[in-house]
């Protein structure tokens, strides 16, 4: 079986709109997370935590510390909710709510409810970063906050593709994970590794090996690419080596993740 | 033609196939488990309008081939025919042609009892046709109507089971595949349950069912096939399966009564074997043995019965021990 084809099949598309109604029947919930989650964080980082401090040095100019965290919440919204809906909630989904025996009952098999899983929580993970991109927009319009806005359109499908690849990291512990209580373990492996070896939250230090290491970590690039994009206008290679990088995940976990969930779901192959 | 009568007069094995196409053609089924052969060279087969009941002991395999005839499991040996389509090379056409009630309630807990069927309908192509006024229909059919709109966990066991049938058969499939599908139930509601299949069985529809319950296979099966140690052990109408792995009568006496030790000696002699029920000794005899039996002990006190599927496990698990 082919594994990058089922992404295409009407069964995923199924699948993918299953999410998308479950969603949208919590819809007045649902939308409070994208909303509240980088207010309070530009309000109490960029806003709060800013005016105590002066402004940073950011590829060789002054930039004040909102300026410099929102493109970096852009992405991290990208990354932290695909993540967590392939691993949390398509667990449960697997594991306790036992939605995927029933679909995989159906006409449905594995590939389309994994690939299914992967698509949803990417285009939850893009809408998050459009309602982010919203705020973001409201700030600049009190004037806190100035951005080249004409970008935000361009950001958006790479965003997309980041948190396809970053779901099939998700969808890798939702595969090899032994129960719920080890469900701090990948927050504690992946997400703060990967979320403070990058520049999301600040500029790195300049020490050699950290550098080095960042190179792979396609957040850092994706984070330095919004800003370099958002606050200079600039489209850089940090795009294009998260582009890459992303795509290259995909090219490995996804068969990867396929391996590991048939094992876990089917328990024999 | 009824199912039931067709098969009334049939031996026991595959040579007793249905005159019928058959929906369901599954042969040499072989699967293991972690290291362990659970299912070794079944066959089975159901054609329209049919029940066969699955049944054996805890471990016997039950399940694992339910698994491989719906598609969640693979075999690792033989062919499954749904319909007509072989299972792996057709695998959408025989997947569009079944339907399955899982053993856990595996219906959608984020969808109201309507929505899980409208769902359920959308995992299927060619669409199906007509599908408002189908789930209308079953929700009706099912007793669900009012709780329609409710959230599937608000319902009882015995609801939630009418869920899970309708959901299995919502797109019109050709075999149903039911497992253990009144486990847990209170008598009322398996009664509710069996009425449905019975109903199903009435819609042309090939239906394979798992249970623990004797009197469920003996009421809804037309055929059984009794499975040990993941093999078919016999397999016909209930009462030829009876009489192949039982025997023709059961002579019942208390353990603690006069003569019992004679009994036992009496047994072990001819290498039979006894069952024991709570206070009782279950005797599978068949007529030469019981005319023995009865000469052996003139002035014993006894009840001679025709056996029932509820003393099949026990000579299952003595078949096991020898």
């Amino acid at each position: 079986m082919n594994t990058y084809l089922p992404a295409f099949a009407w069964q995923s598309r199924a699948v993918l709109g299953r999410h998308i109604r479950v969603h949208l029947r919590k819809w007045h919930t649902a939308m409070l997370p994208p909303v509240c989650e980088p207010l309070i964080m530009l309000l109490a980082f960029g806003v709060g935590l800013g005016r105590q401090m002066s402004d940073l040095s950011w590829n060789g100019h002054p930039v004040d510390y909102l300026t410099y965290l929102a493109p970096g919440i852009l992405a991290y919204t990208a990354f932290m909710t695909a993540f967590f809906q392939s691993l949390f909630s398509a667990y449960v989904r697997m594991h306790y709510q036992k939605s995927w025996e029933g679909q995989l009952t159906t006409q449905v098999r594995l590939e389309h409810v994994v690939w299914g899983e992967a698509l949803w929580a990417a285009s939850l993970a893009t809408f998050y970063a459009v309602m982010v991109c919203v705020v973001l927009l409201g700030f600049g319009m009190a004037g806190a906050l100035h951005l080249h806005w004409l970008w935000l359109p361009v950001a958006i499908p790479l965003l997309f593709l980041a948190a396809l690849a970053f779901s099939t990291i998700g969808l890798l512990f939702t595969a090899t994970l032994p129960s719920m209580d080890h469900m701090g373990l990948p927050f504690f492996l992946v997400i703060m590794p990967m979320g403070f070896a990058s520049s999301t939250y600040f500029p790195l230090p300049d020490v050699p090996l950290l550098l080095m290491a960042v190179q792979i970590n396609p957040l850092n690039h994706l984070a330095e690419g919004m800003r370099l994009l958002l606050v200079a206008g600039t489209p850089s290679w940090h795009l294009v080596w998260a582009a890459g990088l992303c795509l290259l995940m995909l090219l490995i976990l996804v068969p990867l993740d396929l391996r590991l969930l048939r094992k876990r779901v089917f328990g024999d192959r | 033609m009824n199912a039931r009568a067709a098969h009334a007069q049939e031996p026991v094995g595959r040579s007793a196939a249905p005159a019928a196409p058959l929906l369901l053609d599954a042969r040499g089924l072989r699967k293991s488990l972690g290291g362990k052969l659970v299912v070794d060279g079944v066959d089975l087969s159901c054609g329209p309008g049919e029940v066969l009941g699955l049944l054996g002991p805890n471990g016997a395999g039950k399940t694992t081939t339910l698994r491989m005839c719906y598609g969640f499991l693979r075999p690792e040996a033989g062919s499954i025919r749904i319909a007509g389509h072989d299972l792996v090379l057709e695998a959408d056409a025989a997947r569009r042609a079944l339907g399955v009630c899982t053993q856990d309630d595996t219906f959608d807990a984020d969808f109201t009892v309507r929505d899980n069927l409208v769902q359920t309908g959308r995992y299927y192509r060619p669409a199906i046709t007509g599908l408002a006024e189908r789930i209308e229909e079953l929700l009706e059919r099912f007793g669900l109507a009012e709780y329609a709109e409710q959230m599937p966990e608000t319902l009882s066991g015995g609801y939630k089971r009418r869920l899970m049938i309708a959901r299995a058969v919502v797109h019109r499939p050709q075999v149903a595949f039911l497992d253990e599908p009144t486990t847990g139930l209170d008598p009322q509601a398996r009664i509710a349950v069996w009425e449905l299949v019975s109903g199903l069985r009435a819609d042309g529809m090939a239906v394979v069912l798992t249970t623990h319950y004797m009197d469920e296979a003996e009421r809804l099966s037309d055929r059984l096939l009794v499975l040990h140690d993941g093999r078919v052990r016999a397999s016909g109408s209930p009462r030829s399966v009876l009489g192949d792995v039982v025997g023709e009568h059961i002579v019942v006496l208390p353990i603690a009564g006069a003569g019992a030790d004679q009994v036992a000696a009496w047994l072990g002699e001819r290498h039979l074997f006894s069952s024991r029920v709570l206070s009782n000794w279950h005797i599978p005899l068949d007529a030469a043995e019981l005319a023995v039996f009865v000469a052996a002990f003139p002035h014993l006190r006894y009840e001679v019965r025709v056996p029932t599927l509820d003393d099949l496990f026990p000579a299952l698990a003595d078949e096991g021990r020898a």
